[in-house]
């Protein structure tokens, strides 16, 4: 992202984006945070030249491939595999280990893939620890993009740097490359790490949301909604996890609505892991 | 009559930042806002580091805390922190800026956007050009620009761009900084 000769949207502009998108496509962006949503129209707007807003809103308003593309631009990328190693390394010595039996049905759900990381990053894990088979991973995004990607196993090569760099701060042993393959154009995750996971597109509210979850991944997307829709979501996260089940969200970001408490108990403070108490 | 100072800094920066975050009282009437790289995979220590003589509250905030005086505010390590309108914080993790996550230019913009002429900018040493253009921003909305004198800098690079965008309106050494935010109580 280049931040200098930025295009500049004003508030009424971004409202009225929010209004056509919500009338011809029926997806409401009015709980997401004003100033990143104006902020990821203006860098879209600024990547396809176009000279003022009204054209780009009457591109969108006819050519639903562009606003499929516009969908993935505002889900924002996971950063990197195994972002924050600290809690992908109690994840593996704590928290999978410790609940994952061959006896029961272990729910994960990804409310939000983006990009994939979290999802692959879960899948070698799982592999890892040979728990594949005990575990149902479900994976919902609202950008067909992403989730077309993600079945691909294309990601960026530049990240990959930081990746294996990750991955050596959780292992010791084996390497990242033994799970994806460099070819001319770009970088693939091996997919049969996620040939058993369920990848479902979701309605920007989350109406529809899978039942008797007991993990939650759910890191760095909260930050993007505003209040409103923050406190949806974290009650239809808490409906989706059975008690004693799992939530994860990033490390600066906390659980924080009226009687939260009652619901959750912050099991690790310096990696944001909740705890959905038993009754 | 300000209402909020930002401060960004890259290499370089870390013990003006520290004597500037340790010569403030503990009632300092206005908040810090600090931009600073840092590596993206240490998360902890910083804050910590900045703490040990600083009488105001040094903090790493929650997505949507609100930003209050006499504390200081330091974006986390791989987020870029933005000021919200209602001034409140609000984290991204957004492609990094300019190859700088956190990006000094996106917490100057916000904050301009946020304080307009109550804010006071400050570009500390660094050695890339990330805060000309937020320092920019802060000019252009009416806030008060600063840029710590090229010659104390341990490194340039990020000054002298500053420079270079922006018609300033101090250069001060490090005690010169802490003179005028301290005639801001």
């Amino acid at each position: 992202m280049e931040i200098t000769n930025r295009y500049e949207l004003g508030i009424v502009d971004t409202r009225n984006i929010i209004k056509v998108l919500d009338d011809v496509y029926n997806i409401d962006f009015k709980n997401h945070a004003l100033t990143f949503f104006k902020r990821r129209v203006e860098s879209f707007i600024k990547q396809y030249n176009f000279k003022d807003t009204e054209g780009f809103i009457q591109r969108i308003e006819k050519d639903k491939d562009f606003f499929e593309l516009f969908i993935k631009e505002i889900c924002v990328e996971t950063t990197e595999m195994f972002r924050d190693p600290s809690l992908w390394r109690v994840l593996k010595d704590d928290i999978l280990p410790k609940n994952i039996s061959s006896t029961a049905n272990f729910k994960i759900w990804i409310p939000e893939v983006t990009s994939g990381e979290e999802l692959y990053s879960l899948a070698i894990m799982l592999q890892k620890l040979k728990m594949t088979d005990y575990v149902q991973i479900i994976g919902t995004s609202i950008s067909e993009g992403h989730l077309e990607r993600i079945k691909t196993g294309f990601f960026d090569p530049k990240k990959i740097e930081t990746n294996d760099a990750n991955y050596s701060r959780i292992y010791t042993d084996g390497k990242l490359s033994d799970y994806y393959t460099q070819k001319e154009d770009g970088a693939y995750w091996n997919t049969s790490l996620i040939e058993n996971v369920k990848l479902t597109k979701q309605n920007v509210i989350f109406d529809d949301y899978p039942k008797g979850t007991k993990l939650i991944l759910f890191r760095n997307q909260m930050i993007y909604f505003n209040q409103i829709l923050q406190e949806r979501l974290m009650k239809i996260m808490y409906n989706s996890l059975v008690p004693g089940g799992h939530l994860v969200i990033g490390n600066n970001e906390r659980i924080d609505y009226w009687n939260s408490e009652k619901d959750y108990v912050l099991i690790s403070d310096s990696e944001s892991i909740y705890k959905k108490r038993l009754s | 009559m300000y209402k909020a100072v930002v401060i960004g800094g890259s290499a370089g920066s870390f013990q003006v930042i520290t004597r500037i975050l340790n010569s403030l009282p503990k009632n300092y009437p206005l908040p810090v806002l600090l931009s600073l790289h840092r590596l993206k995979h240490v998360r902890s220590g910083f804050v910590e580091a900045l703490s040990i003589k600083s009488a105001i509250e040094v903090t790493e905030p929650f997505d949507k805390d609100t930003i209050k005086p006499g504390k200081a505010y330091l974006a986390p390590s791989n987020y870029h922190m933005y000021i919200e309108l209602n001034k409140k914080i609000a984290l991204s993790t957004e492609e990094p800026v300019n190859h700088s996550r956190p990006s000094i230019d996106l917490t100057f913009e916000t904050a301009a956007q946020a304080y307009r002429d109550k804010l006071v900018g400050i570009i500390l040493s660094g050695a890339n050009r990330d805060g000309a253009f937020g320092l920019k921003k802060v000019k252009q909305l009416g806030g008060l620009t600063i840029v710590q004198d090229p010659n104390e800098c341990q490194v340039k690079t990020m000054t002298e761009a500053s420079l270079k965008l922006t018609q300033v309106d101090h250069i001060f050494t490090t005690q010169q900084i802490i003179n005028f935010l301290l005639s801001l109580k």
